[in-house]
């Protein structure tokens, strides 16, 4: 009897330990079910005492998951580190805010997950905040829609928007000139591929800049202060293709990847402005009001005096 | 029919044949086919005055008949040829840029008649250019001459023989019958050795009365092929825009070899050998074999599809895509349109939403790179005169917006119609202005 007696504190510490490498094993979190499965040798209340110590030592956290299931997680030693001296109420919201990310967290979902009072929330976020563990961030997709995120993270480029905004405001000034800038760079060298080649074909492929050649261009003019990628770059070479400048095709990168590259050239348009465009009426903002004998008729129209010079 | 399209109608037939032609034609337009009697009754105007006006149209080659199964004749007006008589212009101009001034002089006297036998053209023009050239001095020309211009014209299908509506429809017209509308008959003066059998029934008569050799057979405007030339035209418009000089003229001698061999509604013209290409392109456009090779491939991979490879025999078999090539051109006006109405940034999302199709408006704002602000107002503003369209999908049955995708899209047939119907009413109203600016300053 004293022998079992004395032997049982040993298997508890015994299976902590192996619930631990569990939790570390699956980083996802582990399930009762799973223990169960693991460790069919030790009984139901073995297993609640020994998870009980744990979670009072604070070295596993019990949440719940999206099926709705209680499953059992390694608890972040940085964050213990963190919100040290701080409530338990303090504590999950600054887990919740953590596992956001940096896509950051709305007040409202931050209050549906921890179960707490508005005020309470408030509260702790002013908290967190004036300890530098979090900070706020204006979404561009909604302005008056802040974000929580932890205070050493760079938000996401769905938060800000990426390389075109600043300060929640969409640069188009800043597009435009990239636009024109790109287009202008494309334009050059379609020239200077009709100087010197005399191939029609060699003429076409020289015309070709792959979107790197564009981005080294832009990024050597200087005109942008913040750091663009060649995906920035791409998308602007994108809106060329909308207004009808530029085509692009891509080639299959040759021998030293396999990543396909994206060539871009300028091109001519097909036509000059249109015929109907070339008079008043294509323009006209009251074509449809305009018949004979009406307010607006041929016979009296303005616009077509200034246009014949009458 | 629509409005507009009715009204340009008004408008060219008051410029072209007066008042009366004008009232009679648009009662005609608005009912479809009608008989004699029913025109004069209903227009309240006297039948010998309808019957002139029918006679005069119908020589013009306005206003069509057939003869119903109850043996009434019934008339309608040929809406397309009376619009066609604006190009009328265009057309002379094209028969002087290709075959000089005779032939300009033919166009115009057959234009005129609307339908006239071939003697009578050929004497007129050679009346009228000896009279030109005596007054300059020159020496005068023979109806030879005018002749050769003639036939040119009608060897080219600019102008073919009529047929007796009474007698054969159009559609009747199997493949060698229409060869035989512009085959050309001999002039009366050298004509006689051809018609023996004419000569030998009726030596003595045919000598008196000097009857031209040509009697019964009139001519025509076949402004279906001056509008395959105009097309053809565009196309290597559109090829010396988009690539060269030298590109263009390939394109031409691809369209020319295939000019009267096809027909002028199919899809694509008939398949021509890289070899018949290369040997048909005029020898001072500089092209080498090497460089024709070259531009034909361009041409290929263009984004106007207007070429094709379709084979590997020959040196490469080659088709020109009519259709896609309007298809093309076609969209480069619509969004010309776009860009002059609406500006450079509507034409972005305009192009948006022609290569993506179905797009939502927080889509078409990122792809533009368009503020949000600015592109509700740049797309509502389209939505509102009709170039972009919405489909509503719902996900539930009461359609409440929050719970709806609207996805914005291009059609591109409905548009195009939009816009032809907007320039018919554009040459309309100019039609208008000149008419009325006239009578001020007479």
């Amino acid at each position: 009897m004293a022998a079992n007696v004395k032997q049982e504190p040993v298997e508890d510490t015994d299976l902590e330990t192996r619930v631990l490498l569990m939790c570390h094993q699956n980083p996802e979190g582990i399930t009762d079910a799973l223990i169960q499965e693991d460790m069919p040798h030790f009984d139901v209340k073995q297993r609640v005492t020994a998870i009980n110590r744990l979670l009072s030592t604070g070295r596993i956290d019990l949440l719940k998951s999206s099926s709705g299931k209680l499953i059992y997680k390694l608890k972040d030693s940085s964050s213990q580190d963190a919100v040290k001296g701080s409530d338990q109420q303090e504590k999950v919201v600054y887990q919740i805010i953590k596992d956001a990310g940096n896509k950051g967290i709305w007040i409202r979902d931050i209050r549906f997950k921890c179960n707490l009072l508005l005020t309470q929330v408030n509260k702790i976020l002013k908290n967190l905040e004036s300890k530098k563990l979090i900070k706020a961030v204006k979404s561009v997709a909604a302005s008056k829609k802040k974000v929580y995120m932890l205070y050493n993270l760079e938000p996401d480029r769905t938060v800000t928007g990426g390389a075109w905004y600043s300060d929640q405001d969409f640069e188009s000034e800043f597009v435009e000139v990239l636009n024109q800038q790109c287009f202008k760079y494309l334009v050059q060298k379609a020239e200077a591929a009709k100087e010197t080649k005399v191939d029609p074909i060699a003429q076409r492929n020289s015309s070709y800049a792959s979107s790197h050649d564009v981005w080294k261009y832009i990024s050597e003019l200087g005109i942008s202060k913040v750091q663009l990628s060649v995906e920035d770059i791409e998308t602007i070479l994108d809106t060329l293709i909308y207004d009808g400048k530029c085509e692009r095709s891509i080639v299959v990168g040759a021998g030293d990847s396999d990543k396909s590259k994206k060539l871009y050239r300028a091109i001519n348009p097909v036509i000059q402005s249109t015929g109907l465009m070339r008079m008043p009426c294509g323009s006209c903002p009251v074509f449809h009001n305009c018949y004979e004998g009406g307010a607006v008729s041929p016979t009296t129209c303005i616009y077509m005096k200034d246009w014949l010079q009458l | 029919m629509s409005k507009c399209r009715t009204y340009l109608c008004k408008a060219v037939l008051k410029e072209h044949f007066g008042d009366l032609a004008e009232k009679i034609c648009l009662y005609m337009i608005n009912k479809g086919c009608c008989h004699l009697r029913q025109i004069a009754s209903e227009t309240e105007l006297p039948l010998d005055k309808v019957r002139k006006v029918l006679t005069a149209l119908i020589q013009q080659n306005v206003i069509k008949f057939e003869k119903t199964k109850r043996g009434v004749v019934e008339y309608f007006v040929d809406i397309d040829v009376l619009l066609w008589r604006h190009r009328i212009p265009k057309f002379i101009h094209c028969a002087k840029s290709l075959y000089g001034d005779a032939a300009e002089l033919l166009v115009e006297d057959i234009v005129y008649h609307g339908q006239i036998m071939m003697s009578k053209a050929v004497d007129n023009v050679t009346s009228k250019l000896n009279e030109a050239l005596e007054n300059a001095g020159h020496q005068k020309i023979g109806s030879s001459i005018v002749h050769d211009k003639f036939s040119l014209l009608a060897g080219s299908h600019f102008i073919r023989q009529c047929i007796n509506g009474m007698e054969t429809s159009e559609e009747e017209l199997d493949e060698r019958d229409q060869s035989t509308l512009y085959r050309v008959p001999p002039l009366h003066s050298t004509g006689k050795r051809k018609r023996s059998i004419d000569d030998s029934e009726q030596p003595a008569k045919r000598q008196k009365t000097d009857a031209p050799g040509d009697d019964g057979i009139y001519w025509k405007i076949n402004s279906r092929r001056f509008h395959q030339y105009f097309r053809d035209q565009m196309f290597i418009k559109a090829i010396s825009n988009r690539i060269d000089k030298r590109a263009s003229t390939i394109l031409q001698t691809m369209l020319r070899l295939s000019e009267v061999k096809t027909d002028d509604l199919c899809f694509t013209t008939q398949p021509l050998s890289f070899t018949e290409i290369f040997q048909a392109i005029p020898l001072d456009a500089g092209i080498t074999r090497n460089l024709c090779e070259q531009y034909l491939t361009l041409m290929v991979d263009d984004s106007t599809n207007l070429v094709s490879k379709i084979g590997e025999s020959g040196g490469g078999m080659f088709v020109v895509n009519i259709m896609k090539g309007l298809t093309s051109l076609c969209k480069a006006h619509l969004e010309s349109v776009v860009q002059e109405r609406f500006g450079s940034k509507s034409l972005r999302i305009f192009k948006v939403l022609l290569l993506k199709e179905h797009l939502e408006q927080k889509q078409i704002e990122e792809m533009a790179m368009i503020p949000s602000k600015e592109a509700k107002e740049l797309l509502y503003n389209m939505f509102a005169q009709k170039f972009v369209s919405v489909t509503e999908i719902s996900k539930t049955a009461d359609h409440a917006p929050a719970r709806t995708f609207y996805f914005f899209r291009v059609h591109m047939d409905q548009l195009a119609r939009n816009i032809l119907e907007n320039c018919y009413k554009a040459l309309a109203n100019a039609m208008v202005k000149r008419e009325a600016e006239t009578i001020e300053h007479q």
